[in-house]
């Protein structure tokens, strides 16, 4: 028989950390080693990830490809099956298939600098794409990652961030909505805020925006203010999936199906797909 | 290459009483005063009817429920079965709109990765059309070009010729059916295939098609472009009462839904898939937002699905076949071709 494409792979819970608050980041093995070879992925794809008995939800995939023998995937706990994943440990089996959707461009975007804004677990996929670059960093120019979360305790990949701050060339600044504890000495307010405190090469940047649809809008209406090219700005679009394959139809957005032709598009794609914007604009 | 023959009405049950040796056979039937496809076992065949069955037999490829894999989990040990149907059936008595629907569903299920569920069920399915000699209530298939006689899309194809058939085969599978059965079937004379070419154009000159006159099929989908921000959607929307009738009865409606289903024993669950609506709210409903939040937006996005996505994502294929199910099962008399006729002055 052909591959079922709806079959899940059996993955194991090699690790299980806690990343932030109602955030956990999961370190999976295949158990079959050669689906393990033989898969490969892009930063910025998902998969389907199946709690047995529980369901299905499409998730992105926050390793690179350059971490070899394992895949981790970053999880807030909100919904039924990501409340039931947050309650599997080391050595628990569960469900993978993918990788799904076109992921970011990377070949495309060599020798430009690069900006990356995030929200919240919006820098799950970010990370993926973060350390793909740094992993081949003479391919790139200067690197600032901007990330802002509510409050400081969502704060997600906090050694990650300590390490690409370190890094030559490149730079992160931090932020928060909101920091009723004492001890936060970073910037205060939404991720934008932080777009004056960067110096941009307006002709050789390419920004990479992930993070809650409403931070993406704003954000977005910040780096054209700016002058960046509807072109040089590139974001994801969330919208509910069933089976990531292009055949369920809830994705659907013109001809468009964000789960194969997505969900990484350019804000100049993402114009042209007319629902996409619309929904950031009408009845807000 | 297509081979024409006939087969005496009084003969036609015999040839279908045959095929339920190798096959379920799927019929038209009466029930409950309506006409459906359902398996020969529980009825006799409706031979002879105008218009359509109430529903597509679209159920017999992409069910409205259905198993896709069971999940048995004992410890760390999780076995993985997937439930494929290869049940070999014959549908008799598809109308040219629903064969139209199945070439389309063949394009979106068989194509990029293809549907291990819909393959395994259409490759052991034999389709037999039935022309449409009077065109039915509420249908617009003739100016869509999908009927009333079919071109493609069928393995044999039936033409009421009053006291006979005449049989054109459309595949090997069908030709193969019909050498099966030889002592059934004679040989079309010339008159019985000039008779083909005078049902279709009376039966096309009989068409009153509820789809306006100026709805021209080159333009539509541009004219439907422009009337993207019109107030029509709200308008039209307004007597929607959420029932999703018209995606159910769709021979082109194939979205569906996924969901883990736990059985009684201790350790097991199904994953189902089953049909879902685009009309319906929750087709688009996230943890923080629902991306289409009025009816006006998803009357919009069947529409367009129908008459520009599918069409341009796949090639120029037919998303709306015309046979004008959606139209009749509206309670709230919501109407394609109303629509694309207000469109089209836009």
């Amino acid at each position: 028989m052909t591959e079922n494409i709806y079959a899940p792979h059996l993955v194991t819970i090699k690790q299980v950390r806690d990343e932030a608050e109602g955030v956990k980041t999961f370190k999976l093995a295949f158990n079959d080693a050669a689906v393990g070879e033989t898969f490969t992925y892009r930063p910025g794809q998902f998969g389907e990830v199946t709690i047995f008995g529980v369901g299905e939800a499409p998730i992105s995939i926050t390793s690179s490809p350059v971490d070899k023998g394992y895949l981790e995937l970053a999880v807030a706990g909100v919904g039924k099956v990501t409340r039931a994943l947050h309650l599997k440990q080391q050595g628990d089996v569960i469900g993978f298939r993918g990788p799904y959707g076109n992921g970011f461009p990377f070949d495309e975007v060599k020798g430009n600098d690069i900006l990356f804004v995030a929200g919240g677990i919006g820098l799950a996929p970010l990370r993926s794409l973060i350390n793909q670059m740094f992993a081949e960093r003479d391919k790139f120019g200067k690197i600032g990652i901007l990330y802002g979360t509510r409050y400081p305790a969502l704060l997600c990949f906090r050694d990650d961030i300590d390490r690409w701050a370190g890094l030559e060339n490149s730079g992160v600044l931090l932020t928060v909505d909101t920091a009723p504890d004492n001890g936060w000495e970073g910037n205060i307010g939404v991720v934008g805020s932080l777009l004056p405190k960067t110096r941009i090469d307006l002709e050789n940047t390419v920004a990479f925006v992930c993070g809650p649809p409403i931070m993406i809008h704003f954000v977005i209406m910040d780096l054209l203010k700016m002058g960046f090219g509807e072109d040089k700005i590139i974001t994801t679009m969330e919208r509910r999936m069933e089976c990531g394959l292009g055949k369920c139809g809830h994705c659907n957005i013109g001809e468009k199906y964000v789960c194969l032709d997505g969900p990484v598009f350019s804000y100049q794609h993402l114009k042209e797909l007319g629902e996409s914007v619309e929904l950031h604009t009408f009845g807000r | 290459m297509s081979e024409m023959k006939i087969l005496d009405k009084a003969k036609l049950a015999e040839f279908i009483e045959k095929l339920g040796a190798d096959f379920e056979v799927i019929v038209p039937q009466r029930e409950d005063g309506n006409l459906v496809f359902g398996s020969l076992d529980h009825t006799q065949p409706v031979v002879e009817f105008t218009g359509k069955p109430l529903v597509p037999p679209k159920e017999y490829l992409f069910p409205q429920r259905e198993e896709l894999l069971t999940f048995t989990v004992k410890g760390k040990e999780i076995r993985v079965e997937a439930h494929l149907d290869n049940v070999k059936r014959v549908i008799w008595g598809i109308r040219p709109c629903d064969l139209a629907g199945i070439k389309t569903l063949d394009t979106i299920f068989l194509s990029n990765y293809t549907d291990n569920y819909y393959q395994a069920r259409r490759e052991n399915t034999i389709l037999m059309g039935l022309n449409c000699n009077e065109p039915c209530s509420s249908g617009f298939c003739s100016p869509l070009g999908t009927g009333p006689f079919a071109k493609d899309s069928f393995d044999l194809l039936f033409t009421d010729l009053g006291n006979r058939f005449l049989i054109e085969t459309g595949s090997e599978a069908g030709r193969e059916l019909v050498a099966s059965s030889a002592d059934l079937f004679a040989e079309a004379r010339d008159a019985d295939k000039a008779k083909l070419k005078e049902l279709e154009e009376k039966c096309k000159r009989a068409f009153k098609s509820p789809l306006p006159s100026t709805v021209d099929l080159a333009t539509v989908s541009n004219k439907l472009s422009g009337a993207w921000s019109d107030a029509l959607w709200t308008e039209e929307s307004e007597t929607c009462i959420l029932c999703g009738g018209c995606n159910f009865v769709c021979p082109t409606c194939h979205c569906f839904n996924v969901e883990d289903v736990p059985a009684e024993q201790q350790g097991v669950s199904t994953r189902v898939r089953y049909w879902d609506s685009c009309q319906l709210g929750g087709f688009t409903q996230m943890a923080a937002e629902n991306t289409r939040r009025t009816q006006a937006e998803r009357l919009r996005q069947r529409v367009f699905h129908k008459l520009v996505y599918i069409p341009d994502k796949y090639n120029g294929a037919v998303g709306c076949t015309g046979c004008g199910r959606c139209i009749e099962v509206c309670p709230g008399e919501i109407s394609i071709t109303n629509i694309l006729g207000r469109v089209m002055v836009k």
